[in-house]
């Protein structure tokens, strides 16, 4: 038996990752150096991540598959990402305190996926905690409201012993097993209510906070687990039609609604003012071409929240537009990975929450990459594990970590079926 | 669980599909607008970009624009400065059409070859955009701008027919770039109406109405009209210009003199139909987008109301439209047997280094007109500069051809009618048109045309 998942690992382990592995290293050291140097000085900090960058990832990919027989794949991917955020903050932040706090936030949030790896194969007790874990949901998102601030026209924050996160952030995890739990098995349209009503009061709260995205997010999400689920399409449809006139009566009744929808339709009518953000960012965009203005160069601090919420402009704007499209090339590399862990997963609860975490995840950039560009309306979320930010960091990597705890209880259990049926055979 | 996996397959290829789609459409987007996101004005990076703003030069390599100690510096004589405003635009962006706006990518080589970058990266040199030379002629563009009536709008185009160089642009009023963007521009002076100005063309309409009739039936050449100085069709009447009457007249003298009642009548013998058709295949409707410009969309009435609309349409009144520009390719084709040619502006961009990076060549755009139709216009036209109505066009030692046109644009007789010339120089070796409009400017037959024999002489004293 252990014998078998000695070999399995192996297999894994003989999978093409290597080269993948050495390659993001390799960019992540020439392109770090590269911005050590963009200055009049040598910028230590940026020669001392070249070698960290790079170290981490080998000490993380090959001492997290060690011991769990993870999908390596999905891991680099990840770091790759990371690393882009951290580099491209460190060539366009004034001050080189930005790019060392995501660092740090990274790190932390490592730590949170190995825990979620270890988390996800140990816990079996998901049934039995769905309430409690809806319920700390709840409370979690209504606490902005009691302990909170206004942050951008949104009440999303709160502060918690000298540092601010966000609620919003940290629940999609949660929310996600709450959802997984309530769909999984098959269940019977009745069955599902409870686990419906849960999300529409999530939806609501977030609503209240004017936080679009997020309620954009959580809603999507839903609806498109409860499809998986069950398989309903009428009702899904019916879900969809509803979010559709909940929009629809949100931009008659709310201004800001209306106000985000105007600028989207033509930012160009007010580009001093209300439209600044998106023309500047659009301009950003365009001045990048197709090779980017070069690491360091040009000006994407000129965008709002450029390190936030617009950092996809300042990649495109850095690294040129062939460079943003392979970025968005690696998310859907991640998402078909994390849908080959979702449809490998052997129960139906792995199998739903792997599956919303990577809906998730592919529905969050789609927002801000959409956002960004003109595409969509313009909805504050963060591009998920490249924009700073903690609270998105941690959540989504530990998010990442249970996806990857999944693959790992898969290889396990394939594992297991080979030894199944190699016994059988002998015995035969 | 398969039913479960099924479905997890279906929205994950449709949220893959999204993102394939997303990607692309941003991909095509950035591609095809970039480089105008980038050319914005409020794009800072342009002000403070460390790339020095090429030059501007004209067909003799005057230098109209330039760049001295990062400042912008366009020509001394204010009269001058404003007269070119029109083509060059400013560094401000006000102007939607000027080459200062338009090719900010090229002058500033925010699309420039990586070569240029790393070159400029290991010599220190900041590095200077490309230089644009344009077709046009500075001092011609200059002297017709200083002949434009004073306190007038309006717009003229010189072009040579054969190549389809614009030769000037002059659009009144004007503007003086260091100005731009402040409140000491005059309204509307921002727009090049050579382009932009959509107007009631009048009697140079006649042009078209008379292409109709030839392509339809070649049989008219030989037709008489009666005209009684007016004519009462089904639901209304048309007059001719002071009511004068022209007795029986063939076509040809009806065009020379500009017969209102003939082209209305010949209007409404070939039809809505027919003319519509002639109309929109000599670009009516239709966006005139060229390599160097675009122009703004020339009209001709879609649906026929009565047969009021088609009787005026024939004369170029009513709903029927068009640009300075448009009428200015529509003569040149005429002169040019036919053919219209390209519009070129651009006649090179030059990298610093000396490198082509685009240059205009002369080529047909499309045929507008069969080649006897285009030489009976040519005679007809002619003969309006020898004995009809632009005997004002007449330049000693070379033939000209012409068509006047005075629009009515309001239903009050106080309002003076836009004046309107369009003409050429029938001559291989100067091959020149120009088109005129003066708004308010009274009878075309004298302020317009007088305005574009100017514009065609100094057209031959400046060019050659």
């Amino acid at each position: 038996m252990n014998r078998k998942i000695q070999r399995m690992r192996q297999a894994l382990r003989r999978s093409n990752t290597r080269l993948l592995l050495t390659a993001v290293m390799l960019f992540q050291f020439t392109s770090m150096l590269l911005t050590a140097f963009r200055g009049s000085g040598i910028s230590l900090q940026c020669v001392a991540l070249a070698f960290a960058l790079p170290a981490v990832t080998f000490v993380t990919v090959t001492g997290l598959s060690k011991i769990w027989p993870i999908d390596r794949a999905i891991l680099i991917l990840v770091l790759l990402l990371l690393s882009v955020g951290i580099i491209t903050l460190s060539a366009i932040t004034k001050s080189e305190i930005t790019p060392r706090t995501q660092a740090v936030y990274s790190l932390g949030g490592l730590g949170a996926m190995t825990f979620g790896i270890w988390f996800v194969q140990n816990w079996r007790g998901w049934k039995k905690w769905q309430w409690w874990l809806a319920g700390l949901c709840v409370l979690a998102l209504f606490a902005p409201w009691v302990i909170g601030r206004w942050h951008y026209g949104a009440r999303n924050w709160i502060q918690l012993g000298g540092i601010s996160v966000q609620p919003s952030e940290f629940m999609k995890p949660v929310m996600i097993a709450v959802l997984a739990a309530g769909f999984s098995n098959r269940p019977r349209f009745l069955k599902t209510l409870p686990t419906i009503a849960f999300a529409a009061v999530c939806c609501g709260i977030l609503l209240s906070q004017r936080d679009l995205g997020a309620v954009l997010l959580y809603f999507l999400t839903t609806v498109f687990m409860f499809y998986a689920a069950t398989s309903n399409g009428a009702l899904t449809i019916a879900g969809l039609g509803m979010g559709c006139v909940a929009a629809v009566l949100a931009y008659r009744a709310l201004p800001y609604v209306q106000d985000r929808i105007a600028i989207w339709i033509n930012p160009w009518t007010d580009p001093q003012d209300r439209g600044y953000q998106l023309v500047q960012s659009l301009i950003a965009i365009g001045s990048g071409g197709m090779f980017g203005m070069g690491l360091g160069l040009g000006s994407p601090r000129n965008v709002p929240l450029y390190h936030s919420d617009f950092i996809f402009a300042s990649v495109a704007e850095e690294f040129g537009l062939i460079f943003a499209v392979c970025l968005l090339a690696v998310y859907v590399l991640i998402i078909l990975r994390g849908l080959i862990v979702a449809m490998n997963a052997r129960t139906s609860f792995h199998s739903l929450a792997a599956f919303g975490i990577v809906v998730l995840l592919g529905l969050q950039t789609m927002l801000i990459v959409g956002g960004n560009t003109k595409l969509l309306p313009l909805t504050g979320v963060t591009m998920p594990l490249v924009s700073y930010g903690g609270s998105s960091m941690v959540s989504t990597l530990f998010s990442m970590g249970i996806l990857l705890g999944i693959s790992a209880g898969n290889a396990r259990d394939e594992a297991r079926d080979i030894d199944i049926l190699e016994t059988r055979e002998d015995m035969l | 669980m398969k039913e479960l996996r099924r479905n997890m397959r279906i929205v994950g290829t449709l949220v893959v599909v999204a993102f394939l789609v997303l990607s692309g459409f941003f991909a095509l987007t950035v591609f095809e607008q970039g480089s105008i996101w980038a050319s914005n004005s409020h794009n800072t990076r342009l002000s403070v970009s460390k790339v020095q703003r090429g030059d501007i030069t004209d067909r003799d390599g005057v230098v109209m624009a330039t760049t001295v100690d990062g400042q912008r510096v366009y020509a001394s004589d204010t009269a001058t400065r404003r007269a070119l405003a029109v083509t060059l635009g400013d560094t401000s962006g006000m102007s939607g059409t000027g080459i200062e706006g338009v090719y900010s990518s090229h002058l500033l080589d925010l699309s420039d070859s990586f070569a240029g970058r790393i070159k400029s990266l290991v010599s220190g040199a900041p590095r200077v955009g490309s230089s644009v030379q344009l077709t046009v002629d500075s001092e011609l563009t200059a002297a017709i701008a200083s002949r434009f009536p004073a306190g007038y709008r309006g717009a003229v185009v010189v072009m040579n027919y054969k190549t389809g160089e614009i030769l000037a642009f002059v659009s009144k009023p004007d503007y003086d770039p260091y100005d731009a963007g402040t409140d000491r521009v005059e309204d509307t002076a921002y727009l090049n109406r050579c382009l932009q100005g959509r107007y009631t063309p009048g009697s140079v309409f006649k042009i078209v109405t008379l292409a109709s009739a030839l392509q339809n039936d070649p049989g008219v050449v030989g037709q008489t009209f009666l005209c009684s100085g007016s004519w009462n069709y089904e639901n209304g009447s048309i007059v001719c210009a002071g009511q004068n009457s022209h007795g029986n007249i063939d076509l040809q003298t009806a065009f020379a003199r500009s017969c209102n009642v003939t082209f209305g009548k010949l209007a409404y013998q070939l039809g809505f139909s027919r003319l519509r058709a002639t109309a929109e295949q000599l670009g009516f409707n239709e966006n005139l987008k060229f390599d160097d410009f675009a122009v703004y969309n020339s009209a001709f009435p879609t649906v026929q109301n009565n047969t009021s609309e088609l009787v005026w349409a024939g004369i170029g009144q009513g709903t029927v439209l068009v640009t300075p520009m448009h009428m200015a390719l529509i003569t040149s084709a005429v002169a040019n047997n036919g053919v219209m040619m390209e519009p070129l502006l651009v006649r090179r961009i030059e990298g610093t280094s000396g490198n082509v990076v685009r240059q205009g060549i002369s080529r047909e755009n499309r045929r507008l007109f069969s080649e006897p139709v285009a030489q009976t216009i040519a005679a007809y036209m002619y003969g309006a500069v020898q004995n009809g109505t632009a005997t004002r066009a007449k330049i000693d030692g070379y033939t000209v051809c012409g068509k006047t046109g005075s629009a009515e644009t309001s239903n009050d007789k106080n309002v003076e009618t836009n004046a309107w010339f369009t003409g050429f120089i029938y001559d291989e070796a100067h091959p020149y048109a120009a088109a005129a409009v003066v708004e308010q400017g009274g009878a075309g037959s004298r302020t317009a045309t007088e305005l574009s024999a100017f514009a065609l002489q100094a057209a031959l004293y400046f060019v050659g």
